[in-house]
């Protein structure tokens, strides 16, 4: 089937900020059902390619694609995005005070499932069902986005949101960092509620640990920008162990001199 | 004599608003307290040079915009039996309803009267109660001598009301007091004096609205006397139509241990020049002041706030949340001033702006006058767009552009809105804010 062969596929992308390259030609296949780990050392890109993905105003695309599911993504806003069943688990969430966490949960969520819009009651069952499973206290509901939130209850909430909007590919960006082995459990859970043959998954991590949880099918490294060598799980032993030095030697040659 | 000398010596009024209105207001039937200090008030008003731009307080709002002597003065307004209900009356002990014909007070039930309250007319108070109404027509909550539109409001007042809530009365649903008028080319000049006894509780709301279609124009000027463990709150709530202009000065005096809790909402008029300070004048006293104010179109909103800590061990606490659209200005300039001896103050200043489009602008002049050592004193303000990030961060939720620029700026004013205790007002608020949005 032609949909699994180009479920989520990234061709030669190139994006700048302010006239500066960041992402320099990646190239990134992803099968529906599949999950993929994204390492690579600070600064390389990750968290660009993941908001590139997801639309962010601040990057331009100055050349390749990225599609999924036979739509050309870069055509899209944002919400647009999210509406196709694109979801960014944000690295460093912002806080939007003012704005309740219950109330824009069923916004986004109406936004995204439209032919779901759902009584209040019933979304509100649903949220409180996925706070539980998530571990998470029940006020969270009532306080600000984000707001005075922690570093590890911020995570809580990507997922929570994620679980929230049910999406088609999410990418999770260093959801891990940081969280104890609780919390990590947690959010392992959150995730694997969703996978199945009709998700994808994008794991942009520095750590073994999470992959222990999230098991993926293919890891890619990327570095300056190109994502220099893709390998199996078997990979994160090395990484972890050596770092990324003998990655550099023996497969960013042409980035390091080009 | 050069003219210059001859101008200087000439009474220095309005025009129209001179002795021979001056002397049919006084000609009037009223309580002999009421006419004395009207009488007071023309000689100092008389006195007070006109402002012009000037002057610094009037810098940035030039008092030529306001057209004040090319309307008429409504009559003093009389008192009317009834006046229609509205859905929100429901939520207070009484209403005060004010049109351009006249005013009504309305009790809903008989608990103001079994509390001892007192709410009337300042003519009706005057009369039954000269001695304790006359304590208060000192302008004690001014901190300084009075300026030309006090002392304009104090001589040509045309409506006026007296509350009085007696030692340890604890009043929990209070008075709405709200405007409506209709009456095009009128100036309102409306006086109201609250008396917060000591350790008594109590809220009250204004709701000020005047026709979209009608020249108008309000002179407002509202006293508070917070006595010694009171708290008292006050919402206004400033919704004058799109023709309309307000010229306000509101002072609150906080006594020993007392509270003071001020919000400003201002969402009319075209031009308005708004001042507004409290004294925290007894030791432990304190003051918080909230204000929400969103200039669309070409409105043009100017206030300025005094944080006045004339007592030690006082608190003041300031947050003004303010946003500018199209061609809309806004003046924000606060002023934090500690007397001598105020010694263990704590006051905190913030003003907050969004700038939405490129032809509007936001001043934002926070300042701070210190006589006093050993205090705690902060001031901040913030001007600025949306912030891309939390617009990209919704988005990215699937929340389409503008409906995510909606929760942003309803956002940014929900820290204050959160604290309205009226739902109706809330629900107002939330109603003004997005019809700007949307205009
Ligand atoms: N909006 C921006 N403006 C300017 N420079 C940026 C911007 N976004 C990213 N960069 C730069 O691009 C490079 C890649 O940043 P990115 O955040 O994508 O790295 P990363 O791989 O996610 O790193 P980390 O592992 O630390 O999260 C860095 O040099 C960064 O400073
Ligand atoms: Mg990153």
């Amino acid at each position: 089937m032609s949909d699994t062969q180009t479920y989520f596929e990234i061709r030669n992308l190139h994006a700048e900020t302010e006239g500066i390259p960041i992402l320099k030609g990646v190239d990134l296949s992803i099968k529906q059902g599949e999950t993929h780990a994204l390492m690579g050392p600070n600064g390389s890109g990750k968290s660009t390619l993941a908001n590139v993905i997801m639309g962010h105003p601040a990057y331009e695309v100055t050349d390749g694609e990225i599609i999924f599911m036979g739509q050309n993504v870069l055509e899209l806003d944002p919400e647009e995005r999210a509406q196709a069943g694109l979801f960014l688990a944000f690295q460093y969430p912002v806080a939007i005070p003012g704005v309740s966490v219950a109330k824009f949960l069923k916004s986004a969520h109406d936004a995204c499932h439209p032919e779901l819009k759902s009584k209040s009651s019933e979304f509100l069952k649903e949220l409180r069902e996925n706070i539980k499973y998530l571990e998470v206290d029940d006020s969270f509901i009532n306080r600000y986005l984000n707001d005075g939130f922690s570093g590890g209850e911020k995570k809580r909430m990507e997922i929570l949101q994620m679980l929230t909007l049910k999406p088609k590919f999410a990418v999770m960006d260093e959801t891990d960092s940081g969280l104890d082995i609780d919390a990590l459990k947690v959010v392992s859970k959150g995730v694997n509620k969703l996978a199945g043959p009709n998700f994808g998954l994008l794991v942009i991590t520095h750590y073994e640990r999470i992959l222990r949880y999230i098991h993926p099918d293919h890891l890619h490294i990327l570095i300056e920008g190109k994502i220099v060598h893709s390998g199996g799980p078997e990979l994160v032993k090395k990484l972890e162990e050596s770092g990324y030095d003998w990655v550099r030697e023996q497969f960013g040659q042409e980035v390091l001199v080009g | 004599m050069s003219e210059a000398i001859l101008e200087a010596q000439a009474a220095d009024t309005l025009p129209g608003f001179d002795e021979l209105l001056f002397e049919a207001i006084q000609s009037e039937a009223q309580p002999e307290v009421l006419k004395r200090k009207r009488a007071e008030a023309f000689s100092d008003y008389i006195q007070i040079a006109t402002p012009t731009n000037r002057d610094e307080e009037w810098r940035r709002t030039d008092p030529a915009l306001f057209p004040i002597t090319e309307v008429k003065r409504l009559a003093t307004l009389p008192q009317l039996d009834a006046l229609p209900a509205r859905p929100a009356d429901e939520d207070f002990d009484v209403v005060i309803a004010v049109q351009a014909d006249g005013f009504a007070i309305m009790r809903n039930n008989d608990t103001p009267e079994k509390l001892g309250i007192t709410i009337g007319s300042l003519a009706e108070a005057a009369e039954q109660q000269p001695e304790l109404v006359e304590q208060y027509l000192q302008g004690k909550a001014l901190p300084a001598k009075s300026g030309k539109f006090e002392a304009f409001n104090d001589a040509f007042w045309n409506v006026g009301f007296f509350v009085h809530i007696p030692d340890n009365v604890e009043w929990e649903k209070g008075l709405l007091i709200r405007y409506n008028i209709t009456q095009p080319d009128s100036l309102l000049v409306p006086r109201l004096v609250v008396v917060a006894g000591r350790n008594s509780r109590a809220v009250m709301a204004e709701h000020l609205e005047s026709a979209d279609d009608i020249r108008f124009i309000a002179v407002p000027e509202r006293e508070l006397y917070v006595d010694e463990s009171a708290n008292f709150k006050l919402v206004s709530l400033q919704e004058w139509g799109a023709q309309s202009y307000q010229i306000t000065n509101d002072w609150g005096l906080v006594q020993r241990d007392a509270n003071l809790n001020w919000i400003t909402l201002n969402f009319g008029t075209t031009r308005s020049k708004m001042k507004f300070g409290s004294d925290v004048a007894g030791p432990g006293s304190a003051a918080d002041m909230d204000g929400i104010f969103f200039a669309s179109g070409d409105q043009h909103m100017d206030q300025r706030t005094l944080q006045i800590h004339s007592s030690p061990d006082t608190y003041s606490r300031l947050l003004y949340k303010g946003a500018v659209k199209d061609v809309g200005r806004s003046v924000y300039q606060g002023l934090i001033i500690a007397r001598p001896g105020a010694i263990r103050v704590d006051a905190y200043q913030t003003n907050n702006n969004l700038v939405l489009d490129n032809g509007a602008r936001a001043d934002s002049i926070p300042g701070l006058l210190i006589d006093a050592d050993d205090l705690k004193c902060s001031h901040g303000s913030t001007i600025g767009n949306l912030d891309p990030e939390q617009l990209f961060y919704l988005r990215s939720r699937g929340l389409d552009e503008e409906t995510a620029r909606r929760a942003l700026i309803l956002g940014f004013f929900e820290e204050v809105i959160d604290r309205i205790p009226q739902a109706f007002i809330r629900e107002i608020v939330h109603r003004n804010i997005e019809a700007k949005m949307e205009s």
